[in-house]
């Protein structure tokens, strides 16, 4: 049986909006496996950003316990977490989040810096990660010279870059048209299974979700269904 | 540690606005420069001040002349080595506006007195062999182009000339002060060549100073008593002060000057420690949501401090350097140009040491406040561009 890359345990998470308190998740538990691809779908609210928030280590539940690429999150300190996110987390963001003042190249460098690679190592891991995407032409090119699925290939050749076992992508298409965003689905999917990676996508939309190998449904803070789309070998293309 | 990379991209994001602080920020330097070089320069007689030499002048003030007969009781009072008369003149070449200092003294007494006087071998013999010649400061000289040979004339302002003409003196040599207590940009003259003149009209000129020179190890307190003991009970009392002392009077004489430049430039520090951290808050709300990609990239919170501290501190030391250029490159402009009236305008390496530990604090003071609340930023709030 393969290994759990992600275990949620009992996990609640609640914000105070207005003097309210929210409930976002609600002793929420789940496992999934290493090198899968998963889709996690659900209602605005349900809670889908804020359960990757805290895999990711972004933030911390009010209750439960993490376990994710081997460690569990809540026995490290601040300092610890970083440099967890650093080796074992790559992110990708609805808005890209590019640093607007560094090129393509000098986005995807940014992680490796946090690494003991050298310059020239650096520099050969970032071309690399960017031929990967398709940007091999587009280096030198500042965030704002590139279409919005440029940006977003940038995003995930950076989240690649340090090579960490997952990859946490928050609604990676939603700002992309819908050639932008099957370029950046078919990026996922090869990510997952030549370089298995464990994938964990948020998304609406369900064209996105039938990449995945499994759905994970949320709503209101808890677990609904699971659909098992395909098995590990055979990713949707 | 923060990436210079980043942190001159993120300081040539807004160019004008980081152009405009650090211009901001040289000019506030530089005029630290200058301020508290005001205040050294006033300082520097006083330090430089020969602790053999005193002054003694009218009880009641500056102002009020001395009878030329007191020299000779202060050459007999024990201890004292040797006195010159200093008589200030006023006068002023061709215009008013041309103003610079000139005293009748004893030219016999003045070389052995103030050693930091230079003037060549020759050109003393000159001075000593003509009563009405005079030497001139390098400064004063280079200011009105005048050289060894030169007929200055003077318009006797206070002191006009019995004839109604122009006092007349030959530049015998010119000086070079080797101490700031010294002036560059002085006149010396014979005191006969003064007193004789005036004395034609019946005119009996007074002193404003007389100048000791007291014996190596001699007790100076002591020598100051029996000084104004020694006028007690004539026309005119005395006080007797160390060279140091008299200097002081002179930089006390405007007031507490480095209390009222101290709030000047303390003033200055804070309005440009306030434009600058407001500077640094606007650059920092900028990146918030880059903070927090940072912050999920795997920078740590510690990282994210550093590297809006050290956009302040760059942005401060080349604002604060460029300051301290200036000051320096303008130092002999400026030493020119108030050389009348703030004679020996320096700016010392202190100084230059004060700016450069001004710029310094600025950086850090004006980096904090930011650098603390990118520290303080929650990932998932800086990602959502909340500050």
């Amino acid at each position: 049986m393969t290994e759990a890359m992600i275990r949620v345990k009992g996990v609640t998470k609640t914000y105070k909006r207005g003097g309210e308190s929210l409930r976002v998740l609600d002793r929420l538990g789940l496992e999934m496996e290493e090198g899968r691809f998963y889709a996690l779908m659900g209602p605005s609210g349900s809670g889908k950003t804020t359960l990757l928030n805290l895999i990711g280590g972004l933030d911390v539940p009010d209750e439960g316990d993490l376990f994710v690429a081997g460690e569990n999150l809540a026995e490290l300190s601040s300092a610890e977490l970083a440099h967890w996110r650093s080796r074992s987390v790559g992110f990708v963001f609805q808005g890209f989040n590019l640093i607007p003042v560094l090129s393509a190249f000098e986005n995807v460098e940014l992680p490796l810096k946090l690494t003991p690679l050298s310059r020239a190592e650096r520099r050969q891991h970032a071309e690399h990660a960017l031929k990967l995407v398709g940007l091999g032409d587009r280096m030198h090119h500042r965030p704002k010279q590139l279409s919005g699925g440029q940006e977003q290939r940038v995003a995930i050749a950076r989240a690649i870059a340090s090579d960490p076992k997952v990859i946490l992508a928050d609604e990676p298409t939603g700002d992309l048209d819908r050639k932008s965003a099957d370029q950046v689905l078919e990026l996922l999917v090869q990510l997952n299974r030549e370089f298995k990676k464990t994938i964990l996508m948020v998304t609406h939309d369900p064209h996105a979700a039938n990449h995945a190998q499994s759905i994970v449904h949320l709503d209101k803070g808890q677990l609904g269904r699971i659909e098992e789309l395909r098995p590990a070998a055979a990713a949707a293309r | 540690m923060a990436s210079f990379q980043l942190v001159w991209r993120n300081l040539m994001r807004r160019p004008l606005r980081s152009l405009l602080t650090i211009l901001s920020l040289a000019v506030a330097i530089f005029l630290i420069c200058g301020l508290r070089s005001l205040i050294t320069t006033l300082n520097a007689g006083v330090a430089a001040a020969d602790n053999r030499r005193m002054a003694v002048m009218s009880k009641t003030g500056l102002f009020v002349e001395l009878p030329i007969k007191y020299q000779a009781t202060l050459d007999r009072l024990p201890g004292v080595e040797m006195t010159t008369k200093f008589q200030w003149f006023g006068g002023y070449y061709r215009s008013q506006k041309n103003f610079f200092a000139q005293f009748a003294i004893d030219p016999a007494n003045l070389f052995e007195m103030y050693p930091e006087c230079k003037v060549s071998a020759e050109e003393q013999a000159a001075f000593l062999g003509d009563r009405t010649s005079c030497i001139i400061g390098d400064v004063l000289a280079s200011d009105f182009g005048w050289k060894v040979g030169d007929n200055v004339p003077l318009i006797g302002a206070l002191h006009p000339h019995p004839d109604n003409k122009a006092w007349e003196f030959r530049v015998a040599g010119i000086y070079h002060s080797s101490a700031p207590n010294f002036d560059n940009r002085t006149m010396f003259f014979h005191w006969d060549y003064f007193e004789k003149t005036l004395e034609a009209n019946g005119v009996t000129p007074g002193v404003g100073v007389f100048s000791m020179r007291v014996a190596q190890g001699s007790d100076v307190a002591a020598i100051k008593l029996a000084v104004e003991q020694a006028f007690e009970d004539s026309e005119q009392r005395v006080a007797c002060e160390t060279e140091a002392d008299f200097q002081r009077q002179f930089v006390t004489m405007f007031g507490n000057i480095p209390l009222f430049v101290g709030w000047i430039g303390g003033g200055v520090v804070l309005a440009i420690l306030l434009a600058s951290i407001n500077t640094m808050l606007m650059s920092m709300r900028e990146q918030t949501v880059e903070i927090g990609i940072q912050k999920a990239l795997g920078f740590t919170d510690g990282a994210m401090f550093g590297l809006l501290i050290a956009q302040a501190l760059f942005l401060c030391l080349v604002g604060g350097g460029l300051g301290i250029a200036v000051a320096a490159l303008t130092q002999a402009p400026i030493a020119t140009w108030m050389a009348a009236t703030f004679p020996g305008y320096a700016i010392t390496n202190g100084t230059f040491a004060f700016a450069a530990l001004v710029t310094l604090l600025l950086g850090l003071a004006a980096g904090a406040v930011p650098a603390w609340r990118a520290r303080n930023l929650r990932c998932v709030e800086a990602l959502r561009g909340m500050d």
